[in-house]
C-alpha cells in the first residue's frame, strides 16, 4: 500500500514535472529579461502599416468605457483583421481619434481610428520571441483587471499560469515527500531547507523592515 | 526499475562508465538539493504570482488597507558637489533617515523643488523637497504582509519601459541576485529532470507525452498565436 503510494507520487512528480517544465523555463528565463530590463532580439523586428476604411464603430461610442467599450470595438477590429488582447483604449477627444492597442504575444498592433471619417490606420509590429515570453510572464498581471482577459487565448493563458503555480506546489510537496523517503539524505536536506528559509526570510526582513 | 528519486548504485550495469555513474548520482542529488534550498523561494514567487494575477482577491488587498503617515523634516540643501539628481536624492534620504530604492516619476522643472519616490517592500515614500524652505515633506504608505509579498515578486529597481530608473539601493541588487539564483536553479532543475527522465527507458513514452503536451501548449502561446492570427 505504502510502496504503491510512493510509486504513484513518484510517477506524478515525474510526469507533471515534465509537463510544466516548458512553463517553468519560460517564467525563469524571463526573470533575467525583466530584472535587467534587457530583451534579446530573437528574430527580426518588423513593422507593417495598412489603412482600413469604414471601420465599424459602436453607435453609442461616447457613452462607453472600460470593458464595455472593448467589447463594442471587437466586431470592428475583427472585421479589420485585428485579433488579440485589447489594452487600454485612449479616446483623444480633441483629435476625434481612438487609439486601440491590441496585443498578441510577440506582436503589438496599434489601431488609430478617426471617428469622423471612420478610417483606421493599423500598425502591426512584430516584437519577437523574447517580448512574447515577457508578455506571457506578466499576463494577466495586477493592472486593469476589469478590462484584461478580453481575448479567449489570454483567458486560457491565465488558467495555464494559475495551473503552473498549483502544479509547482504539487511538485515541490511531492519532491519533499520523495526526498524524505531517502533516509541517507535527510540531514543534508534539512540543512538545505533551513538554509533556504533563513536566506529568504533574512532577505525579506532586511528589505521590508 | 530505477527512478528519479531512487539511489542508483550496485544495480547499475557494469559498462556504464564511471564518470557517467558519478554524473548521474550528482545530477540526482543536486536536483533535490536545489529543490530543497529553493523551496521557500519557489513558494514565495509562485504564491505572489498567483496574487498578482488575481487582483480581485479581497483577502490579499493591500493598497486600499494601507496606513498613511505624513511628516516634515528640516533638511540642509545638498552642496554644489552633489550635482545630479541621484546624489541629491541620496543626501536627502540620509538626512531624513529613509532607505530604499529611488523611483523617478516626475521631471524636475524647478531647481528649488525636488519630487521623487522611494520604495521598499511594504513601504512607499512620496517625497517632496523644497530647498528654499529647507523642508522635506514625506507621505509614507505602509502596506500589510500581502503587499510585501506582492512587491517582492517585482522588486527589481528597473522597469522595462522606463530607462530613467535603475537600481540604486544595494539591497535591491542583492534581491535581484537572489531572483537570478532562483531562476537559474529552476532552469537547472528542469534540465536535470530531463536527463533523469531520459535515463528511465520505461518512462520515456509517458514522459514524452507529458513533455510534448507542455511544449505544445507553451509553443502555441510563444509562437503559434502569431502564426495563426
Amino acid at each position: 500500500m505504502r510502496a504503491g503510494f510512493f510509486r504513484l507520487i513518484r510517477d506524478l512528480h515525474l510526469y507533471i514535472g515534465l509537463f510544466i517544465s516548458p512553463f517553468v523555463i519560460l517564467f525563469s528565463v524571463t526573470v533575467f529579461f525583466l530584472a535587467y530590463s534587457w530583451l534579446p532580439r530573437i528574430g527580426s523586428e518588423t513593422s507593417n502599416t495598412r489603412i482600413v476604411s469604414a471601420f465599424l464603430l459602436p453607435e453609442n461610442l461616447a457613452s462607453l468605457s472600460g470593458r464595455a467599450l472593448i467589447d463594442a470595438l471587437k466586431p470592428g477590429l475583427e472585421r479589420a483583421g485585428v485579433q488579440g488582447e485589447v489594452g487600454f483604449v485612449r479616446h483623444l477627444i480633441k483629435e476625434e481619434k481612438l487609439i486601440i492597442p491590441v496585443i498578441i504575444p510577440g506582436r503589438v498592433t496599434t489601431v488609430s481610428v478617426s471617428i469622423t471619417n471612420r478610417e483606421a490606420t493599423i500598425v502591426a509590429r512584430e516584437t519577437g520571441l523574447a517580448e512574447a515570453m515577457v508578455t506571457l510572464h506578466q499576463s494577466p498581471g495586477p493592472h486593469g483587471p476589469a478590462i484584461r482577459m478580453n481575448w479567449v487565448y489570454m483567458m486560457v493563458w491565465r488558467w495555464m499560469a494559475d495551473a503552473t503555480v498549483y502544479l509547482i506546489l504539487f511538485i515541490s510537496l511531492s519532491g519533499v515527500y520523495l526526498w524524505y523517503a531517502l533516509r541517507a539524505e535527510r540531514s543534508v536536506g534539512f540543512f538545505l531547507l533551513f538554509a533556504g528559509a533563513l536566506s529568504l526570510f533574512g532577505l525579506a526582513y532586511a528589505l521590508s523592515r | 526499475m530505477p527512478s528519479a528519486a531512487e539511489p542508483t548504485g550496485p544495480g547499475k550495469p557494469a559498462n556504464v562508465p564511471r564518470f557517467w555513474g558519478r554524473f548521474e548520482r550528482w545530477n540526482r542529488k543536486l536536483h533535490f538539493y536545489a529543490g530543497l534550498f529553493l523551496l521557500w523561494f519557489m513558494w514565495l514567487f509562485a504564491g505572489s504570482g498567483l496574487l498578482l494575477n488575481h487582483p480581485n482577491w479581497s483577502f490579499a488587498e493591500s493598497w486600499n488597507n494601507r496606513q498613511e503617515t505624513n511628516y516634515e523634516r528640516e533638511v540642509t540643501a545638498p552642496g554644489p558637489e552633489l550635482k545630479d539628481d541621484l546624489a541629491q536624492a541620496r543626501e536627502i534620504l540620509r538626512q531624513a533617515g529613509i532607505e530604499g530604492e529611488i523611483l523617478w516619476t516626475t521631471t524636475r522643472t524647478d531647481p528649488n523643488l525636488f519630487d521623487f519616490q522611494v520604495r521598499r517592500p511594504g513601504h512607499f515614500f512620496f517625497i517632496k523637497v523644497d530647498f528654499l524652505r529647507k523642508r522635506v515633506s514625506v507621505r509614507q504608505s505602509d502596506v500589510n504582509l500581502w503587499g510585501v509579498v506582492k512587491v517582492l515578486h517585482t522588486f527589481t529597481g528597473v522597469q522595462m519601459d522606463d530607462p530613467r530608473n535603475s537600481r540604486d539601493w544595494p539591497l535591491t541588487s542583492l534581491w535581484v541576485v537572489a531572483m537570478d539564483g532562483v531562476a537559474a536553479g529552476l532552469i537547472f532543475m528542469v534540465l536535470s529532470s530531463l536527463y533523469m527522465w531520459f535515463r528511465l527507458p520505461g518512462k520515456r513514452l509517458g514522459g514524452a507525452v507529458a513533455l510534448g503536451l507542455g511544449l505544445l501548449i507553451c509553443g502555441l502561446f510563444c509562437f503559434g498565436l502569431r502564426w495563426l492570427y
